[in-house]
């Protein structure tokens, strides 16, 4: 029975088709909204899902001088440790594998995906992707910083409301949520969040954020070599991590509605997720260039960890 | 730090957006466009100015004897022409018109063509020929007395 | 059940990868003229890949000079099938005002199978919007084939 239960989180809810249909969807509104920001009409919503699907039906070339099997697995890697994330993630109320130290465990499980693109891109042999893996690096080390300062000053709000010191349990996050209302609405917080908003861009890899994978600059870097199916998995794999990046912002500083209903509840989470998705991300795309890496890097060390480090001083003060 | 195009981002969002639809809607070239060409066979003389100004070298003729003078054939492919309209300028007969169709779209590039045949009639052979001799031979001599025959020599 | 998917999803997502073998540059412009907002072929589903593994059509423009066939034979050798390849302008299809000049090797159909060709000299964006719609279809009934 557990272990039917066990299966169901995994692979349906919130596992891997629950993710992938809301991850896609994601970002399809994503393109659709950048578009009419443009004025154009743009894609339609479903858009992503077509191309996921058609490049499911390219052939797969591996170049000559690719490590094979790191080339043909590396995307696989990265998929299934965003779906272990989803796992520990609670949403409304219901998380598949909980914890004492979650938080611990999502920090690692996040760095897993980006170090799969970088795998991928070594193995491809070419010197494009070499360029946009010693990116990829730069841009992890940008933003690992600022997520472990929010992540320390949550940790501490909630753990003051349990007297622990520091907890790493999402579950009690949402508990002290549910009790006091959203960590949003707390004045040491908003400088978190804003941070928060920033890194969920460079996490996932999407402008001005984006020199990882610059498209016309250097022919989309570590995926330059890829084709058919493990692109499509790649392709999966980004869409959701917009999704777990944006849950993750629901479930630091938004958390803890129930309306009673799971199902509404589940829709509210997911509505959050959208408007996150397009102040942070699409808003940014639509009106920034991108930034070099120097440019990005010096950003996150300074501005942005300053706003988390500023969140980290108020809640330990204790405003 | 200045956030430049929020204001135009966050109104278009909410505006009606510029794209024309067309693959839904057909839409018309402006006037005078150059598109694709029209050739009238009937006016067309064969002076063959067209082909020799044509700047992608997209004209040329195919010609078949038949008993009622030559076939010929004029084919224009577009998919060599640059569309500068030289030889519907220099068509002494205003034979050759570029319409305003622009949708040139083919599997094989050979299926754009335009083509027009005629029939140029070998000009009428004449009729047999009357002999005529020539006057000075039936001429006599002139005598002294300045008479001169007058007989044209019938 | 999940051929069916991909098979309708092909003519949905083409992914365009443009190679300039010589061109004026006249074709180009047109070419992404279609993706500004006037005329949106993003719509359709399409969208500029930045590298030839990643597309399904190759828009080629220009007459093939001698000095860019080999790359551009290279090119196209590297995007996964089902391609199509698709030939924009009149240069690609007969090398136009250049034919006969020491540098143009000739129409691109020597050396690859062309499946669409667009004519104009530069064709306009909606002849170039109508050309791509088509070579979509034709990736359609190259994967239905498959």
């Amino acid at each position: 029975m557990k272990l039917l239960m066990n299966l169901v989180y995994i692979l349906i809810f919130p596992g891997l088709l629950f993710s992938s249909v809301f991850g896609l969807w994601l970002a399809g509104i994503d393109r659709k909204i950048l578009a009419r920001m443009q004025k154009r009409v743009g894609p339609p919503v479903m858009q992503p899902t077509y191309d996921f699907f058609k490049l499911m039906g390219k052939e797969t070339i591996i170049p000559d001088n690719a490590a094979r099997s790191t080339f043909l697995l590396a995307p696989y890697i990265g998929l299934a440790s965003l779906i272990v994330t989803v796992l520990f993630i609670p949403i409304a109320g219901i998380q598949a594998f909980g914890g004492v130290a979650d938080i611990v465990v999502i920090l690692y499980l996040l760095t897993i995906p980006s170090l799969a693109i970088m795998f991928g891109g070594s193995a491809s042999g070419s010197p494009f992707a070499g360029v946009g893996v010693s990116r990829t690096m730069v841009a992890i080390m940008s933003y690992e910083l600022p997520l472990i300062l929010i992540m320390l000053a949550v940790g501490r709000l909630a753990g003051r409301g349990f007297d622990m010191g520091i907890t790493f349990s999402l579950e009690k996050i949402a508990q002290y949520q549910a009790a006091n209302g959203p960590n949003l609405f707390c004045w040491s917080m908003i400088p978190a969040a804003v941070a928060m908003l920033f890194v969920i861009p460079c996490e996932v890899g999407a402008q001005p954020f984006d020199v990882g994978e610059a498209e016309t600059e250097i022919c989309e870097g570590p995926l330059v070599e890829y084709s058919g199916t493990p692109l499509a998995i790649f392709k999966l794999s980004h869409a959701i991590k917009m999704f777990v990046m944006t849950l993750l912002f629901t479930a630091l500083f938004l958390g803890g509605i129930s309306t009673g209903m799971l199902w509404l509840d589940v829709v509210i989470v997911l509505g959050i997720c959208a408007v996150v998705t397009l102040v942070c991300m699409t808003l940014a795309h639509a009106i920034t260039a991108r930034l070099k890496v120097e440019q990005m890097f010096r950003l996150f060390w300074t501005v942005i960890a300053g706003l988390a480090l500023l969140s980290l001083i108020l809640v330990w003060i204790g405003i | 730090m200045s956030l430049p195009f929020i204001r135009e981002a966050m109104t278009q969002l909410f505006s009606k957006p510029s794209t024309e639809a067309y693959p839904a809607e057909p839409k018309d070239a402006f006037p005078n466009y150059r598109g694709r060409i029209s050739f009238d066979a009937d006016k067309c003389i064969d002076c063959g100015m067209c082909e020799r100004v044509c700047a992608g070298g997209a004209i040329t003729k195919k010609v078949e004897e038949t008993p009622e003078g030559k076939r010929i054939t004029r084919m224009f492919s577009l998919d060599s022409c640059t569309f500068c309209a030289c030889c519907a300028d220099f068509c002494s007969r205003h034979a050759i018109t570029l319409t305003s169709d622009y949708h040139m779209v083919a599997r094989k590039s050979k299926d754009l063509l335009t083509a027009g045949t005629y029939v140029k009639k070998a000009p009428a052979k004449p009729a047999a020929a009357k002999v005529i001799t020539p006057v000075r031979d039936n001429l006599k001599p002139a005598v002294g007395n300045g008479i001169v025959a007058q007989d044209g020599g019938q | 059940m999940i051929k069916k998917l991909i098979d309708e999803s092909m003519a949905k997502s083409p992914w365009v990868f443009h190679i300039n073998a010589g061109s004026c540059n006249g074709c180009d412009i047109e070419l992404v003229a279609v993706l500004t907002p006037r005329y949106d072929a993003e719509r359709l589903g399409f969208k500029l890949a930045g590298t030839p593994r990643h597309a399904d059509i190759v828009v080629v423009s220009g007459p093939v000079t001698a000095q860019s066939k080999d790359r551009v034979l290279r090119t196209i050798a590297q995007v996964p099938d089902p391609k199509v390849i698709v030939t924009l302008g009149s240069c690609p299809c007969s090398g136009n005002v250049f034919k006969g000049s020491y540098s143009v090797v000739g129409p691109l159909d020597k050396y690859v199978p062309v499946d669409v060709s667009i004519a104009g000299c530069a064709p306009k964006p909606e002849a170039i919007i109508d050309g791509l719609a088509l070579a979509a279809q034709i990736i359609k009934e190259k994967r239905e084939k498959q």
